[in-house]
Formats: structure tokens, C-alpha cells, sequence
């Protein structure tokens, strides 16, 4: 994997290595990708028909929020301080 | 009487006629020490205050299925009010304000928490060393891992410090540890089981099973979580069995098929030699043993990584320092994600996203994504030709007994190929459970693997069962 790909692949996945890191764990990605990369000897074609039929959960249940939760009970993890809750800055204004 | 030995049915029968409390088999296992770091909570004063209450529900003629029992839940699972940290940075703090729905059952159960138990980071391991709070220890040799991702669930079970524990299994995370701790894991059918309040790796594997000391331990506690659950979109409106009534039989006229893939060179002369003695053992039986053959084991562990990599890559791209979780620092929004995400991850996860984040981006997603589906269709197929010809399927657990800490975990890709006996049932939604069959030289468990149809956990507990009852296990040193 070339260095552009990795930098792409660390955009995607918002994480950041340092050089050392980086290239140690460009060199893990190398030999997974390696044994990934019997999966294209196989000569087979996804028939996405056929999940139709051989997935038992291929048709779900309509998703509609019940039973919601208390704006307190969701809030229970965030950072209180002085009787508000600390979110992070989003925007830097000018 | 040393209660931590008693089977879950002796417990419950001990303490319907009060022959002993709650309190007191609560003791007997907490007098045991975790020498293992086989817990990252202990709910200690919690589950005092359970087992007292479990005792005045029995004196007022109650009698549910696990009332007054105690259990470990592995630390992925959702428990209120109790923290559920995914052995991660990220999540070191983190609260759940609900249960997950195996929680739910096993509280009306009247169940004791004993505690959450350690495990892979987010269950991305086969070692239970990549945890940020340590590596578990084997109880049958503390210089050797447990398995994983839930090798926390297994010690516990093993150094009885629990009767039983949830685990989770993506490919292999429940059987693979139940094999190198000598413990009995089950992980049931995809969608048998509700992953509501279960923390996603990859939702499309993922599943919660039990760590029990005996399959007849495990029907017990599978009865509690088993059923549907309208909260988890793929839970499976299907009948719950009785899965106790599938003990005590015998194997006459079982089908048994042995796929000639997994006895070849990838596994150890002596898991070999365990499981094949074990097939023979059920030939004397009465079962019939089938021969067949698996094309697609050679390439199941790719598919299995690029399909488990994608899922996770999406399903952890919600850890972002914002709602919950770990908060890094940084002058703009985006460099408070990476700088939170960089800091709350370990490398395995990190590799994981990134390897995910690979197999689906542009230019690349048909080679490899599209292809694992394909071959996840072929697995699948594979599987039913296979269930035409037997009824269930007999293969080792994993290809060698439990190895060293330090000597393979910082190894990937020789990790990823420990998986190579188990992510097959993941792939295929089926239910699939460990036992132990022989034991090393060194005195190391050596587990097998029965497989079974779709929702036929029954058979393979039935199966596990009359084996067990034939075999003499070693407890641990």
C-alpha cells in the first residue's frame, strides 16, 4: 500500500499515526491485504437475489423509535458543569 | 458440599428447599480469588445486596429459572447503571443508562451480577490481551492466554468464580475461549439471542451465547435469554424450545459429518487426534460418522475479515468523543474526532477500521467486499449440502491448544488464521457449541465444535451433552 492510499485510508477512518506508527502499521495492512487478497481467486458473482432467500432477517421490522428514553437518562454520560452539559466546540468563528 | 462444583439445576434445587441461601453460594464463589484478571468489574456489594433479595423471593414461594444464581456478563454488554467499558480507552467511563435485553431476562430470572468481565478491545482479538486494562490469564496455566475476544467469560466459568457468564462470538469469540479454558460455550443461531444493548463490532456476526461447566448448564441459561425481541431489527420471531429437554439422550441414528478441510495440515497433531477420538467415541455410540467436503474453508478467514472489518469500520465510526466516550482535544471539530479517536483506540481496533475502511472504498469495494458477500452466499450453500447428508457437523474448536502470551498476540495475521475453525458458523448464521475432548500432555483443554442447522441449538446441546456425560474433564490446577 503506497503512502497516499494509507493518508486516504486515515482521512476515511479519522485517525492519525505519527511517521513510526504509520509505517509499522502500513506494513500490518500489507500482509492482512495479502491474505485478503485469496478472496479474489474464487471465481464467484454476488447474487444479491439470493439473499432474499437464504437470509432469515432479510426483511426487517419497520424502524420506528418507541419508548424513548429521558432527555436525563440520555445525557447521563456527558460532562456536567455548572448545570449545563459540555459539548465541543464545532465551529470556529472568525 | 463444595457448592462452586454443584450443575445450575443441583443450585436452584438446593435453594428451593432452602437446603442452602443465595448468600451462601454467592460466598462460596466470591472466596475465590481472580488470579486471572478475568473481571474488570466486580459488582461485589451489588450482588450481596441481590443475593439477600433472591433469598427473601424464595421464602415467599418464588422460583424462576436462575433466582438466587450467580453470573458474569462479558464488558460489551449493556448493564444500567454499572459501567461497560469494552476493555477500551474510549469507553473507560462510559455508563449505559438501560439493559440489554439479555440483562432484562436475566433479571427477571433473579439472577446475581458478579461482575463484567475483561475481554479483546470492542471483542476484536482471539487472546483477550489487547484489553486497555491487561490480558486475561488462562486459569489452567497463567502463562498462557484464555482465547478470545470473551476469555474473561471463560476464566471466570473455568476458575469458578461464576457458574456461568455471557459471552459475545463474532467468528469464534465464545467457542475458541471455552475450548482453551476446558469450558462448555455455546454461540445459538444468528437472531436466537437479542443484541439489543450488545456494543457492535459487526452486526451481521455478532451474537450472544453462555459459558457454562456443561452443556446442561448451558440449556439452562440459553432458556433465560433465548426469544424474540422487537428492540434488536434482527432478532427471529421463532418458538423458543425447551433446550433442557434435549439432555439425557442418547446419539443412536445421529448423523455426524466430518469435513476432511478442517483435519488437514492447518491443525495440530494432538486436536487432531482429540476430535477424531471423539468422532469414534460417537460412532460406538450409535451416530453415524458422514465424510464430506468444505471447498470454500480456504478462503472463509479473507471473507470472514472483510465483511467483520467493513461492519466495524461503520459501526465504530459513532465513537467521536461527542455524545459519549473518550474526548480528545483540538482547535477544530474534526480535529477533536481524530485527536479522540487516535487517543481512545487501541492498534488492533485501529487496524480493523482502517482495513474495513479499505475493503469498501471506491475502486476496491467489488474486489473485496461484493467478493466476501459472494462467498458468504457459497459458505452458506456449502452448509445446506452439508445438512442434507447429517445433522449436525464435528470439527476441532481451533487448530492448537491455548498458546503462550507474548508469543503470537502482536502477530495479525497469525491471529486472524486462529480463527480459521469458527468463523464458518458465524458467516452462515449458525448455532455452534464447544466441549472439551482431550486434554495435551501439558494437561491444556483441546475443545470440539458441534455445529448444527439454523435454530437446532437443541441438537448440538443434546450431542455435547451425551458426550460430557461420558468424559471425565480435569478441573484447573
Amino acid at each position: 500500500m503506497d503512502n497516499k492510499t494509507f493518508e486516504h485510508l486515515c482521512v476515511l477512518s479519522k485517525l492519525s499515526f505519527d511517521d513510526e506508527s504509520a509505517e509499522t502499521t502500513r506494513r500490518q495492512l500489507d500482509g492482512i491485504i495479502a491474505l485478503m487478497d485469496k478472496v479474489k481467486a474464487i471465481d464467484l458473482t454476488y447474487d444479491d437475489t439470493l439473499d432474499k432467500n437464504e437470509v432469515p432477517f432479510a426483511s426487517l421490522r419497520a424502524d420506528k423509535a418507541e419508548e424513548p428514553f429521558s432527555p436525563e437518562r440520555l445525557l447521563s454520560n456527558t460532562q456536567p458543569k455548572n448545570d449545563c452539559y459540555v459539548i465541543p466546540k464545532m465551529m470556529n468563528v472568525e | 458440599m463444595e457448592l462452586t462444583k454443584l450443575s445450575i439445576k443441583s443450585m436452584r434445587e438446593k435453594l428451593v428447599s432452602r437446603e442452602i441461601t443465595s448468600a451462601e453460594l454467592l460466598a462460596s464463589f466470591s472466596e475465590r480469588k481472580d488470579e486471572y484478571f478475568a473481571y474488570v468489574t466486580q459488582t461485589s456489594d451489588l450482588a450481596v445486596e441481590s443475593a439477600q433479595v433472591a433469598d427473601l423471593r424464595i421464602a415467599a414461594g418464588e422460583n424462576a429459572p436462575l433466582l438466587g444464581i450467580p453470573g458474569a456478563v462479558k464488558d460489551n454488554i449493556c448493564t444500567d447503571g454499572i459501567k461497560t467499558t469494552c476493555a477500551s480507552k474510549m469507553l473507560a467511563d462510559f455508563i449505559p443508562p438501560y439493559d440489554a435485553d439479555v440483562v432484562q431476562r436475566l433479571k427477571q430470572s433473579g439472577y446475581v451480577l458478579t461482575g463484567k468481565t475483561n475481554m479483546d478491545e470492542f471483542a476484536m482479538g482471539s487472546s483477550s490481551q489487547t484489553s486497555v486494562f491487561g490480558g486475561v490469564k488462562n486459569p489452567y496455566d497463567v502463562t498462557r492466554v484464555p482465547g478470545g475476544s470473551s476469555g474473561g467469560s471463560a476464566a471466570v466459568v473455568a476458575a469458578r468464580l461464576a457458574p456461568f457468564a455471557l459471552g459475545s462470538d463474532t467468528g469464534g469469540s465464545i467457542r475458541q475461549p471455552a475450548s482453551f479454558c476446558g469450558v462448555t460455550g455455546i454461540k445459538p443461531t444468528y437472531g436466537r439471542v437479542s443484541r439489543y444493548g450488545l456494543v457492535a463490532f459487526a452486526s451481521s456476526l455478532d451474537q450472544i451465547g453462555v459459558f457454562t461447566k456443561t452443556a446442561a448448564d448451558s440449556a439452562e441459561v440459553l432458556n433465560v435469554i433465548s426469544g424474540y425481541d422487537k428492540r434488536d431489527a434482527t432478532s427471529a420471531n421463532v418458538p423458543t424450545p425447551d433446550f433442557t429437554s434435549y439432555l439425557n439422550r442418547d446419539v443412536r441414528g445421529l448423523r455426524i459429518a466430518l469435513p476432511d478441510e478442517y483435519f488437514g495440515d492447518t491443525v495440530g497433531d494432538d486436536v487432531r487426534t482429540a476430535v477424531l477420538n471423539a468422532a469414534k467415541y460417537f460412532e460406538e455410540s450409535g451416530a453415524t460418522l458422514v465424510p464430506c467436503s468444505m471447498k470454500v474453508f480456504d478462503y472463509a478467514v479473507s471473507a470472514y475479515y472483510l465483511l467483520a472489518c467493513a461492519e466495524a469500520a461503520s459501526n465504530l465510526s459513532r465513537f467521536d468523543g461527542v455524545k459519549y466516550g473518550l474526548r480528545g482535544e483540538g482547535a477544530t471539530y474534526e480535529q477533536r474526532i481524530v485527536d479522540s479517536r487516535n487517543k481512545g483506540f487501541g492498534a488492533e481496533v485501529k487496524r480493523r477500521i482502517l482495513l474495513g475502511n479499505y475493503a469498501l472504498s471506491s475502486g476496491y469495494y467489488d474486489a473485496y467486499y461484493r467478493k466476501a458477500q459472494a462467498l458468504r452466499q457459497e459458505i452458506i450453500k456449502e452448509y445446506n449440502d452439508v445438512f442434507t447428508k447429517a445433522d449436525i457437523i464435528l470439527t476441532p474448536t481451533a487448530p492448537e491448544p491455548a498458546f503462550k502470551i507474548g508469543s503470537s498476540e502482536n502477530d495479525p495475521i497469525k491471529m486472524f488464521l486462529a480463527d480459521i475453525c469458527t468463523v464458518m458458523a458465524n458467516i452462515a448464521y449458525l448455532p455452534g457449541i464447544n466441549t472439551t475432548c482431550g486434554y495435551t500432555d501439558d494437561g491444556l483443554p483441546i475443545g470440539m465444535s458441534l455445529i448444527g442447522k439454523r435454530f437446532d441449538e437443541g441438537g448440538i446441546i443434546g450431542a455435547a451433552d451425551f458426550f460430557e456425560r461420558n468424559f471425565r474433564r480435569k478441573d484447573i490446577p
